[in-house]
Protein backbone atom coordinates (compact mmCIF):
# COMPACT_ATOMS: atom_id res chain seq x y z
CA UNK A 1 0.00 0.00 0.00
CA UNK A 2 1.35 3.38 -1.05
CA UNK A 3 1.18 5.30 2.08
CA UNK A 4 1.58 9.65 2.28
CA UNK A 5 -0.61 10.29 -0.61
CA UNK A 6 -2.08 12.95 -1.59
CA UNK A 7 -5.07 13.82 -1.31
CA UNK A 8 -7.29 16.91 -2.75
CA UNK A 9 -10.65 17.73 -0.87
CA UNK A 10 -13.19 20.03 -3.00
CA UNK A 11 -16.09 20.99 -1.16
CA UNK A 12 -17.39 24.02 0.24
CA UNK A 13 -18.10 23.61 3.66
CA UNK A 14 -14.83 24.79 5.82
CA UNK A 15 -15.98 22.78 8.83
CA UNK A 16 -16.83 19.49 6.91
CA UNK A 17 -12.84 19.94 5.02
CA UNK A 18 -11.57 20.71 8.38
CA UNK A 19 -12.53 17.68 9.87
CA UNK A 20 -11.86 14.69 6.97
CA UNK A 21 -8.10 16.60 6.60
CA UNK A 22 -7.63 16.20 10.31
CA UNK A 23 -8.57 12.54 9.63
CA UNK A 24 -6.65 11.94 6.11
CA UNK A 25 -3.11 13.26 7.57
CA UNK A 26 -3.42 11.30 11.13
CA UNK A 27 -4.18 8.52 8.51
CA UNK A 28 -0.56 9.59 6.58
CA UNK A 29 -1.69 11.47 3.86
CA UNK A 30 -0.95 15.10 2.86
CA UNK A 31 -4.35 17.13 1.96
CA UNK A 32 -4.53 20.21 -0.47
CA UNK A 33 -8.21 21.92 -0.13
CA UNK A 34 -10.33 24.26 -2.88
CA UNK A 35 -13.41 25.58 -1.59
CA UNK A 36 -15.27 24.98 -5.93
CA UNK A 37 -14.69 23.00 -8.76
CA UNK A 38 -12.96 25.59 -10.55
CA UNK A 39 -10.46 26.36 -8.27
CA UNK A 40 -10.47 22.57 -7.61
CA UNK A 41 -9.78 21.59 -11.17
CA UNK A 42 -6.90 24.86 -10.99
CA UNK A 43 -5.26 23.14 -7.63
CA UNK A 44 -5.24 19.38 -9.43
CA UNK A 45 -3.68 20.59 -12.35
CA UNK A 46 -0.93 22.16 -10.87
CA UNK A 47 -0.31 19.59 -7.88
CA UNK A 48 -1.62 16.37 -8.94
CA UNK A 49 -3.10 14.41 -6.53
CA UNK A 50 -3.69 11.07 -5.62
CA UNK A 51 -6.76 11.15 -5.17
CA UNK A 52 -10.09 13.50 -5.11
CA UNK A 53 -12.62 13.85 -2.61
CA UNK A 54 -15.11 16.03 -4.52
CA UNK A 55 -18.46 17.75 -3.63
CA UNK A 56 -21.52 17.89 -5.23
CA UNK A 57 -23.69 21.39 -4.81
CA UNK A 58 -21.04 23.89 -4.61
CA UNK A 59 -21.40 26.90 -6.10
CA UNK A 60 -23.90 25.72 -8.89
CA UNK A 61 -26.32 22.21 -8.04
CA UNK A 62 -24.42 19.34 -9.82
CA UNK A 63 -21.04 21.08 -9.92
CA UNK A 64 -19.58 18.48 -8.69
CA UNK A 65 -20.20 15.98 -11.75
CA UNK A 66 -19.19 18.51 -14.56
CA UNK A 67 -16.13 18.99 -12.51
CA UNK A 68 -15.23 15.04 -12.71
CA UNK A 69 -15.56 14.93 -15.73
CA UNK A 70 -13.54 17.70 -16.30
CA UNK A 71 -10.84 16.53 -14.17
CA UNK A 72 -11.52 13.02 -16.25
CA UNK A 73 -10.89 15.03 -19.99
CA UNK A 74 -7.34 15.89 -18.54
CA UNK A 75 -4.81 13.45 -19.29
CA UNK A 76 -2.52 13.56 -16.84
CA UNK A 77 -5.57 13.23 -14.10
CA UNK A 78 -7.24 10.78 -15.94
CA UNK A 79 -6.23 7.81 -13.59
CA UNK A 80 -6.88 9.98 -10.61
CA UNK A 81 -9.97 8.15 -8.33
CA UNK A 82 -12.70 10.25 -7.78
CA UNK A 83 -14.65 9.86 -4.66
CA UNK A 84 -17.93 12.27 -5.20
CA UNK A 85 -19.09 12.81 -1.50
CA UNK A 86 -22.43 14.17 -1.38
CA UNK A 87 -25.51 14.79 1.60
CA UNK A 88 -28.19 14.90 -1.08
CA UNK A 89 -27.33 12.62 -3.95
CA UNK A 90 -26.03 8.69 -3.06
CA UNK A 91 -25.69 7.86 -6.73
CA UNK A 92 -24.68 8.63 -10.17
CA UNK A 93 -27.58 11.27 -11.21
CA UNK A 94 -29.86 10.66 -14.28
CA UNK A 95 -28.81 13.63 -15.97
CA UNK A 96 -25.10 11.74 -16.67
CA UNK A 97 -24.04 12.82 -19.99
CA UNK A 98 -22.14 9.97 -21.22
CA UNK A 99 -23.71 6.60 -21.78
CA UNK A 100 -21.63 4.12 -20.12
CA UNK A 101 -20.35 3.95 -16.23
CA UNK A 102 -16.92 4.44 -17.37
CA UNK A 103 -17.32 8.66 -17.38
CA UNK A 104 -16.54 8.66 -13.66
CA UNK A 105 -13.44 6.36 -13.87
CA UNK A 106 -12.92 4.31 -10.63
CA UNK A 107 -15.14 6.02 -8.81
CA UNK A 108 -17.12 5.49 -5.11
CA UNK A 109 -19.70 7.33 -3.79
CA UNK A 110 -20.12 8.56 -0.45
CA UNK A 111 -22.60 9.75 1.63
CA UNK A 112 -22.18 12.44 3.76
CA UNK A 113 -21.54 12.54 6.70
CA UNK A 114 -18.73 9.56 6.00
CA UNK A 115 -17.73 6.91 7.96
CA UNK A 116 -14.46 7.61 8.88
CA UNK A 117 -13.69 3.82 8.49
CA UNK A 118 -15.41 3.41 5.56
CA UNK A 119 -13.19 5.94 3.66
CA UNK A 120 -10.24 5.58 4.60
CA UNK A 121 -10.58 1.32 3.87
CA UNK A 122 -11.74 3.18 0.23
CA UNK A 123 -8.86 4.90 -0.28
CA UNK A 124 -6.65 2.68 0.98
CA UNK A 125 -8.04 0.16 -1.71
CA UNK A 126 -8.13 3.17 -4.74
CA UNK A 127 -4.44 3.74 -3.77
CA UNK A 128 -3.73 0.32 -3.80
CA UNK A 129 -5.63 -0.56 -7.11
CA UNK A 130 -3.80 2.69 -8.62
CA UNK A 131 -0.37 2.89 -7.59
CA UNK A 132 0.06 6.31 -9.10
CA UNK A 133 3.95 4.88 -9.59
CA UNK A 134 3.21 5.48 -13.21
CA UNK A 135 3.49 8.83 -14.73
CA UNK A 136 -0.06 10.10 -14.55
CA UNK A 137 -1.81 9.72 -18.01
CA UNK A 138 0.47 7.33 -18.81
CA UNK A 139 -1.08 3.55 -19.87
CA UNK A 140 1.67 1.24 -18.90
CA UNK B 1 -48.97 29.26 -34.79
CA UNK B 2 -51.01 26.73 -36.28
CA UNK B 3 -51.36 22.53 -37.52
CA UNK B 4 -49.70 23.89 -41.25
CA UNK B 5 -46.43 25.99 -39.80
CA UNK B 6 -45.99 23.44 -37.64
CA UNK B 7 -45.65 21.07 -40.41
CA UNK B 8 -47.89 18.80 -37.98
CA UNK B 9 -49.86 16.19 -40.46
CA UNK B 10 -53.57 15.72 -40.07
CA UNK B 11 -54.84 12.16 -40.37
CA UNK B 12 -58.50 11.61 -42.19
CA UNK B 13 -60.58 8.35 -40.88
CA UNK B 14 -63.85 8.10 -43.54
CA UNK B 15 -65.10 5.20 -45.07
CA UNK B 16 -66.34 7.55 -47.87
CA UNK B 17 -64.05 7.81 -50.99
CA UNK B 18 -66.25 11.27 -51.37
CA UNK B 19 -65.70 12.61 -48.24
CA UNK B 20 -62.09 11.33 -47.73
CA UNK B 21 -61.21 13.45 -50.99
CA UNK B 22 -63.14 16.60 -49.67
CA UNK B 23 -61.20 17.00 -47.25
CA UNK B 24 -58.04 15.99 -48.38
CA UNK B 25 -58.81 18.99 -50.85
CA UNK B 26 -59.84 21.33 -48.36
CA UNK B 27 -57.24 20.91 -46.20
CA UNK B 28 -54.63 20.34 -48.54
CA UNK B 29 -55.42 23.87 -50.09
CA UNK B 30 -54.39 25.72 -47.13
CA UNK B 31 -51.10 23.53 -46.36
CA UNK B 32 -52.10 20.90 -44.62
CA UNK B 33 -50.49 17.71 -44.83
CA UNK B 34 -53.25 14.97 -45.13
CA UNK B 35 -52.97 11.15 -45.06
CA UNK B 36 -56.34 9.67 -45.63
CA UNK B 37 -57.39 6.24 -44.82
CA UNK B 38 -60.72 4.57 -45.15
CA UNK B 39 -61.24 2.37 -41.79
CA UNK B 40 -60.40 2.64 -38.54
CA UNK B 41 -57.66 -0.07 -38.12
CA UNK B 42 -55.61 1.30 -41.39
CA UNK B 43 -55.78 4.71 -39.57
CA UNK B 44 -54.70 3.82 -36.81
CA UNK B 45 -52.22 1.58 -38.02
CA UNK B 46 -50.96 4.66 -39.74
CA UNK B 47 -51.00 7.18 -36.19
CA UNK B 48 -47.67 5.65 -34.97
CA UNK B 49 -45.79 6.83 -38.26
CA UNK B 50 -47.72 10.06 -39.31
CA UNK B 51 -47.69 11.27 -35.86
CA UNK B 52 -50.88 13.24 -36.63
CA UNK B 53 -51.49 16.54 -34.70
CA UNK B 54 -54.98 16.37 -35.66
CA UNK B 55 -57.00 13.31 -36.42
CA UNK B 56 -60.56 13.53 -38.63
CA UNK B 57 -62.76 10.49 -38.10
CA UNK B 58 -66.42 9.57 -39.38
CA UNK B 59 -68.60 8.12 -36.49
CA UNK B 60 -70.33 5.48 -38.55
CA UNK B 61 -67.99 2.91 -40.00
CA UNK B 62 -67.91 -0.50 -40.96
CA UNK B 63 -65.09 -2.32 -38.51
CA UNK B 64 -64.13 0.07 -35.93
CA UNK B 65 -66.21 2.58 -34.90
CA UNK B 66 -65.30 6.35 -34.80
CA UNK B 67 -65.76 5.85 -30.57
CA UNK B 68 -63.56 3.09 -30.84
CA UNK B 69 -60.76 5.01 -32.82
CA UNK B 70 -61.04 8.19 -30.65
CA UNK B 71 -60.71 5.61 -27.36
CA UNK B 72 -57.68 3.65 -29.29
CA UNK B 73 -56.12 7.20 -30.69
CA UNK B 74 -56.28 8.38 -27.08
CA UNK B 75 -54.12 5.55 -25.77
CA UNK B 76 -51.46 5.87 -28.30
CA UNK B 77 -51.28 9.69 -28.36
CA UNK B 78 -53.57 11.56 -25.22
CA UNK B 79 -51.88 15.01 -27.03
CA UNK B 80 -53.87 14.09 -30.90
CA UNK B 81 -56.50 16.72 -31.38
CA UNK B 82 -59.50 14.56 -32.17
CA UNK B 83 -62.79 16.00 -34.61
CA UNK B 84 -65.04 14.04 -35.57
CA UNK B 85 -67.94 13.91 -39.08
CA UNK B 86 -71.24 12.30 -38.20
CA UNK B 87 -73.76 12.14 -40.79
CA UNK B 88 -77.02 11.89 -38.37
CA UNK B 89 -75.67 14.76 -36.27
CA UNK B 90 -77.99 13.70 -32.70
CA UNK B 91 -76.53 15.35 -29.66
CA UNK B 92 -76.02 12.23 -27.82
CA UNK B 93 -73.75 10.90 -30.67
CA UNK B 94 -72.16 14.21 -30.50
CA UNK B 95 -72.07 14.12 -26.68
CA UNK B 96 -70.05 10.57 -26.41
CA UNK B 97 -67.70 11.01 -29.02
CA UNK B 98 -66.66 14.00 -26.77
CA UNK B 99 -66.91 11.97 -23.64
CA UNK B 100 -64.64 9.81 -25.37
CA UNK B 101 -62.28 12.59 -25.86
CA UNK B 102 -63.14 13.82 -29.22
CA UNK B 103 -62.24 17.58 -29.27
CA UNK B 104 -65.13 18.60 -31.35
CA UNK B 105 -67.58 17.22 -34.08
CA UNK B 106 -68.66 18.31 -37.20
CA UNK B 107 -72.54 17.39 -38.76
CA UNK B 108 -72.46 16.34 -42.13
CA UNK B 109 -72.68 18.17 -45.01
CA UNK B 110 -70.15 20.76 -44.48
CA UNK B 111 -68.39 23.05 -46.20
CA UNK B 112 -64.81 23.34 -46.66
CA UNK B 113 -64.23 26.71 -45.00
CA UNK B 114 -66.42 25.24 -42.14
CA UNK B 115 -63.93 22.10 -42.09
CA UNK B 116 -60.99 24.90 -42.14
CA UNK B 117 -62.37 26.66 -39.24
CA UNK B 118 -62.61 23.91 -37.10
CA UNK B 119 -59.25 21.99 -38.07
CA UNK B 120 -57.53 25.65 -37.67
CA UNK B 121 -59.41 25.99 -33.75
CA UNK B 122 -58.41 22.45 -32.79
CA UNK B 123 -54.32 23.13 -34.07
CA UNK B 124 -55.06 26.32 -31.96
CA UNK B 125 -56.76 24.51 -28.91
CA UNK B 126 -54.00 21.81 -28.95
CA UNK B 127 -50.78 24.18 -29.03
CA UNK B 128 -52.82 25.39 -25.59
CA UNK B 129 -52.29 22.40 -24.36
CA UNK B 130 -48.92 21.23 -25.26
CA UNK B 131 -48.23 24.32 -24.12
CA UNK B 132 -50.17 24.15 -20.37
CA UNK B 133 -48.06 20.65 -20.41
CA UNK B 134 -44.87 21.92 -20.64
CA UNK B 135 -45.40 24.25 -17.77
CA UNK B 136 -46.56 21.77 -15.98
CA UNK B 137 -43.51 19.49 -16.19
CA UNK B 138 -41.29 22.77 -15.89
CA UNK B 139 -42.72 23.31 -12.54
CA UNK B 140 -42.44 20.16 -11.55
CA UNK B 141 -38.92 19.97 -12.41
CA UNK B 142 -38.29 23.26 -10.49
CA UNK B 143 -40.32 21.88 -7.73
CA UNK B 144 -37.64 18.38 -7.43
CA UNK B 145 -34.94 20.74 -7.90
CA UNK B 146 -36.28 23.04 -4.79
CA UNK B 147 -36.73 20.19 -2.43
CA UNK B 148 -33.12 18.55 -3.28
CA UNK B 149 -31.86 22.48 -2.66
CA UNK B 150 -34.03 22.65 0.41
CA UNK B 151 -32.08 19.01 2.11
CA UNK B 152 -29.19 20.20 0.97
CA UNK B 153 -29.64 23.26 3.12
CA UNK B 154 -30.48 21.54 6.19
CA UNK B 155 -28.51 18.72 5.94
CA UNK B 156 -25.17 20.49 5.00
CA UNK B 157 -24.91 22.36 8.60
CA UNK B 158 -25.85 18.86 10.36
CA UNK B 159 -23.46 16.98 7.96
CA UNK B 160 -20.62 18.96 9.23
CA UNK B 161 -21.57 18.84 13.24
CA UNK B 162 -21.45 15.16 12.57
CA UNK B 163 -18.04 14.85 10.37
CA UNK B 164 -16.54 16.87 13.31
CA UNK B 165 -18.07 14.53 16.08
CA UNK B 166 -17.06 11.27 14.01
CA UNK B 167 -13.59 12.67 13.71
CA UNK B 168 -13.65 13.74 17.12
CA UNK B 169 -14.36 10.31 18.54
CA UNK B 170 -11.61 8.58 15.79
CA UNK B 171 -8.81 10.47 17.21
CA UNK B 172 -9.79 9.55 20.94
CA UNK B 173 -7.05 10.47 23.12
CA UNK B 174 -4.13 11.39 20.53
CA UNK B 175 -2.36 14.40 21.36
CA UNK B 176 -4.01 16.65 18.29
CA UNK B 177 -7.29 15.72 19.88
CA UNK B 178 -7.05 18.04 22.49
CA UNK B 179 -6.04 21.29 20.77
CA UNK B 180 -8.60 20.35 18.53
CA UNK B 181 -11.44 19.51 20.58
CA UNK B 182 -12.05 23.50 21.64
CA UNK B 183 -12.04 24.74 18.61
CA UNK B 184 -13.92 22.07 17.36
CA UNK B 185 -16.84 22.13 19.38
CA UNK B 186 -16.94 26.10 19.27
CA UNK B 187 -17.91 25.08 15.20
CA UNK B 188 -20.51 22.91 16.14
CA UNK B 189 -22.44 25.36 18.63
CA UNK B 190 -21.72 27.78 15.20
CA UNK B 191 -22.86 25.22 12.93
CA UNK B 192 -26.27 23.78 15.38
CA UNK B 193 -26.95 27.35 15.61
CA UNK B 194 -26.32 28.07 12.20
CA UNK B 195 -29.18 24.85 11.58
CA UNK B 196 -31.87 26.67 14.53
CA UNK B 197 -31.69 29.53 12.17
CA UNK B 198 -32.60 27.80 9.15
CA UNK B 199 -35.09 25.79 10.19
CA UNK B 200 -37.04 29.09 12.18
CA UNK B 201 -37.01 31.23 9.57
CA UNK B 202 -37.99 28.10 7.12
CA UNK B 203 -41.07 27.52 9.25
CA UNK B 204 -41.88 31.26 9.44
CA UNK B 205 -41.92 31.26 5.38
CA UNK B 206 -43.97 28.07 5.96
CA UNK B 207 -46.06 29.62 8.81
CA UNK B 208 -46.97 33.01 6.42
CA UNK B 209 -47.75 30.80 3.33
CA UNK B 210 -49.83 28.78 5.30
CA UNK B 211 -51.86 31.65 6.93
CA UNK B 212 -51.04 30.62 10.33
CA UNK B 213 -49.13 33.73 10.62
CA UNK B 214 -49.44 37.74 9.55
CA UNK B 215 -53.36 37.51 9.13
CA UNK B 216 -53.83 39.61 12.79
CA UNK B 217 -54.46 43.23 12.01
CA UNK B 218 -53.75 45.70 14.65
CA UNK B 219 -51.92 49.17 14.62
CA UNK B 220 -48.75 48.77 15.14
CA UNK B 221 -46.67 51.68 15.51
CA UNK B 222 -43.72 51.51 14.13
CA UNK B 223 -41.73 54.06 15.67
CA UNK B 224 -41.49 51.87 18.89
CA UNK B 225 -41.06 48.89 16.78
CA UNK B 226 -38.05 50.65 15.00
CA UNK B 227 -36.37 51.76 18.51
CA UNK B 228 -36.46 48.59 20.02
CA UNK B 229 -35.04 46.85 16.76
CA UNK B 230 -32.07 49.36 16.64
CA UNK B 231 -31.15 48.44 20.46
CA UNK B 232 -30.95 44.59 19.66
CA UNK B 233 -28.28 45.71 17.03
CA UNK B 234 -26.53 48.69 18.82
CA UNK B 235 -24.07 45.94 20.27
CA UNK B 236 -22.91 44.36 17.16
CA UNK B 237 -23.09 47.62 14.82
CA UNK B 238 -20.64 49.04 18.02
CA UNK B 239 -18.20 46.05 17.54
CA UNK B 240 -17.39 47.23 13.64
CA UNK B 241 -17.90 51.06 14.31
CA UNK B 242 -21.40 51.00 12.54
CA UNK B 243 -23.69 53.53 13.47
CA UNK B 244 -27.37 53.28 13.88
CA UNK B 245 -29.30 56.20 13.54
CA UNK B 246 -33.36 56.59 13.45
CA UNK B 247 -35.66 59.78 11.57
CA UNK B 248 -38.35 58.62 12.60
CA UNK B 249 -41.95 60.69 13.41
CA UNK B 250 -43.17 60.21 16.57
CA UNK B 251 -46.53 59.36 15.83
CA UNK B 252 -46.33 56.53 12.98
CA UNK B 253 -48.43 53.83 13.06
CA UNK B 254 -49.15 51.28 10.51
CA UNK B 255 -51.58 48.10 10.48
CA UNK B 256 -50.64 44.94 10.84
CA UNK B 257 -49.73 41.76 12.54
CA UNK B 258 -46.60 42.80 15.22
CA UNK B 259 -44.81 40.11 15.42
CA UNK B 260 -44.26 40.22 11.66
CA UNK B 261 -43.71 43.98 12.05
CA UNK B 262 -40.75 42.99 14.24
CA UNK B 263 -39.61 39.97 12.40
CA UNK B 264 -39.68 42.62 9.32
CA UNK B 265 -37.43 45.69 10.68
CA UNK B 266 -35.46 43.46 12.39
CA UNK B 267 -34.49 41.65 9.22
CA UNK B 268 -33.54 44.66 7.26
CA UNK B 269 -31.97 46.34 10.11
CA UNK B 270 -29.46 42.88 10.62
CA UNK B 271 -28.86 42.91 6.89
CA UNK B 272 -28.26 46.90 6.89
CA UNK B 273 -25.25 45.64 10.01
CA UNK B 274 -23.92 42.20 8.63
CA UNK B 275 -23.18 44.07 5.13
CA UNK B 276 -21.91 46.89 5.88
CA UNK B 277 -17.92 48.38 6.48
CA UNK B 278 -16.26 48.94 9.87
CA UNK B 279 -17.10 52.80 10.52
CA UNK B 280 -20.22 52.43 8.41
CA UNK B 281 -23.85 54.04 9.01
CA UNK B 282 -27.46 52.57 9.15
CA UNK B 283 -30.12 54.38 9.16
CA UNK B 284 -34.03 54.34 9.52
CA UNK B 285 -36.45 56.57 7.79
CA UNK B 286 -40.11 56.42 7.88
CA UNK B 287 -41.79 59.10 6.00
CA UNK B 288 -45.95 59.23 5.36
CA UNK B 289 -46.20 60.61 1.51
CA UNK B 290 -49.80 60.11 -0.47
CA UNK B 291 -51.25 57.04 1.64
CA UNK B 292 -48.71 55.52 2.11
CA UNK B 293 -46.00 55.01 5.22
CA UNK B 294 -42.64 54.30 3.51
CA UNK B 295 -40.03 52.43 6.03
CA UNK B 296 -36.48 52.67 4.66
CA UNK B 297 -33.70 51.00 6.04
CA UNK B 298 -30.33 52.34 4.19
CA UNK B 299 -26.50 51.23 4.87
CA UNK B 300 -23.57 52.11 3.75
CA UNK B 301 -22.13 48.76 3.03
CA UNK B 302 -20.80 46.58 0.13
CA UNK B 303 -24.10 46.67 -1.74
CA UNK B 304 -25.98 44.43 -4.04
CA UNK B 305 -23.82 44.10 -8.08
CA UNK B 306 -26.59 44.79 -10.41
CA UNK B 307 -26.97 41.22 -11.69
CA UNK B 308 -28.25 40.10 -8.75
CA UNK B 309 -30.69 42.53 -7.86
CA UNK B 310 -33.46 40.80 -9.57
CA UNK B 311 -33.34 37.78 -7.56
CA UNK B 312 -32.64 39.47 -4.09
CA UNK B 313 -35.81 38.30 -2.66
CA UNK B 314 -35.37 34.53 -3.98
CA UNK B 315 -35.49 32.21 -1.42
CA UNK B 316 -32.07 30.70 -0.67
CA UNK B 317 -30.38 33.46 -2.98
CA UNK B 318 -27.13 34.53 -1.73
CA UNK B 319 -25.09 37.15 -3.55
CA UNK B 320 -21.49 35.77 -4.08
CA UNK B 321 -18.99 38.96 -4.53
CA UNK B 322 -15.40 38.32 -4.97
CA UNK B 323 -13.18 39.41 -3.19
CA UNK B 324 -16.04 39.18 -0.07
CA UNK B 325 -15.72 37.43 2.80
CA UNK B 326 -18.99 35.29 3.05
CA UNK B 327 -21.57 36.88 5.34
CA UNK B 328 -23.26 34.07 7.30
CA UNK B 329 -27.16 33.52 6.80
CA UNK B 330 -29.81 31.45 5.78
CA UNK B 331 -31.00 32.72 2.47
CA UNK B 332 -35.00 33.73 4.15
CA UNK B 333 -34.23 36.68 5.45
CA UNK B 334 -35.70 38.83 2.21
CA UNK B 335 -38.17 36.24 1.00
CA UNK B 336 -39.58 36.58 4.77
CA UNK B 337 -39.64 40.64 4.26
CA UNK B 338 -41.31 40.27 0.90
CA UNK B 339 -44.13 38.06 2.17
CA UNK B 340 -44.61 40.19 5.23
CA UNK B 341 -44.66 43.30 3.27
CA UNK B 342 -47.73 41.77 1.13
CA UNK B 343 -49.31 40.14 3.85
CA UNK B 344 -49.52 44.08 4.62
CA UNK B 345 -51.05 45.27 1.30
CA UNK B 346 -47.60 46.70 0.62
CA UNK B 347 -44.23 46.34 -1.29
CA UNK B 348 -40.51 45.68 -0.60
CA UNK B 349 -38.19 47.43 -2.80
CA UNK B 350 -34.18 47.91 -3.22
CA UNK B 351 -32.16 50.12 -4.34
CA UNK B 352 -27.98 49.38 -4.15
CA UNK B 353 -24.86 50.41 -5.71
CA UNK B 354 -22.34 47.87 -5.47
CA UNK B 355 -19.63 49.02 -3.30
CA UNK B 356 -21.81 51.44 -1.66
CA UNK B 357 -24.63 50.38 0.11
CA UNK B 358 -28.15 49.47 -0.19
CA UNK B 359 -31.50 50.79 0.72
CA UNK B 360 -34.46 48.92 1.09
CA UNK B 361 -38.07 50.19 1.67
CA UNK B 362 -41.13 48.78 2.39
CA UNK B 363 -43.71 50.83 1.14
CA UNK B 364 -47.33 49.74 3.18
CA UNK B 365 -50.85 51.32 3.20
CA UNK B 366 -51.28 54.20 5.37
CA UNK B 367 -54.17 53.58 8.15
CA UNK B 368 -54.85 57.04 8.63
CA UNK B 369 -55.37 57.60 5.07
CA UNK B 370 -57.63 55.13 4.52
CA UNK B 371 -60.39 54.78 7.81
CA UNK B 372 -61.43 51.49 7.10
CA UNK B 373 -58.03 49.98 7.70
CA UNK B 374 -57.77 52.36 10.90
CA UNK B 375 -60.87 51.17 12.47
CA UNK B 376 -60.68 47.69 11.74
CA UNK B 377 -59.56 45.13 14.02
CA UNK B 378 -59.14 41.22 13.27
CA UNK B 379 -57.63 38.66 14.42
Amino acid sequence: MKTGSRILIIDDDQDFVQALATLLERDGHSVLTAHNGREGVLRARREPPDLILLDVMMDERTEGFFVAQELRRIPELAHVPIFIVSAVYSEQPSMRVAPDRAWLGHDAFYRKPIDPDALLAGIRAALAAHPGAAPRGATP
Amino acid sequence: MDGAQRGEPIVVIDDDYAMRLACEQALAKVGYTVSTFADGAHGLEAVGTCKPGLVVVDLKMPGLSGLDVITRLHAIDPTITIIVITGYATISTAVDAMKAGAYDFLPKPFSPDELRLIVRRGFERRQLQLTSQQCEVERELQRRRFVTFVSHQLKTPLVAVHQYLDVLRQLGEAPEAAEKRQAWLSRCLVRTDELRRLIDDWLTLAQLEGGLLGRQRTRVDVDETITSVLRTYEGLGARDGITLTADVPEHCPVHGDPTCVGVLIDNLVANAVKYNRPGGTVTVRVQRAAGEVIIEVADTGIGVPADALPRLFDEFFRVRQPGVPKVEGTGLGLPICRRIAAEMGGVIEVESTEGAGSTFRVRLPDPEASPALATGRSA
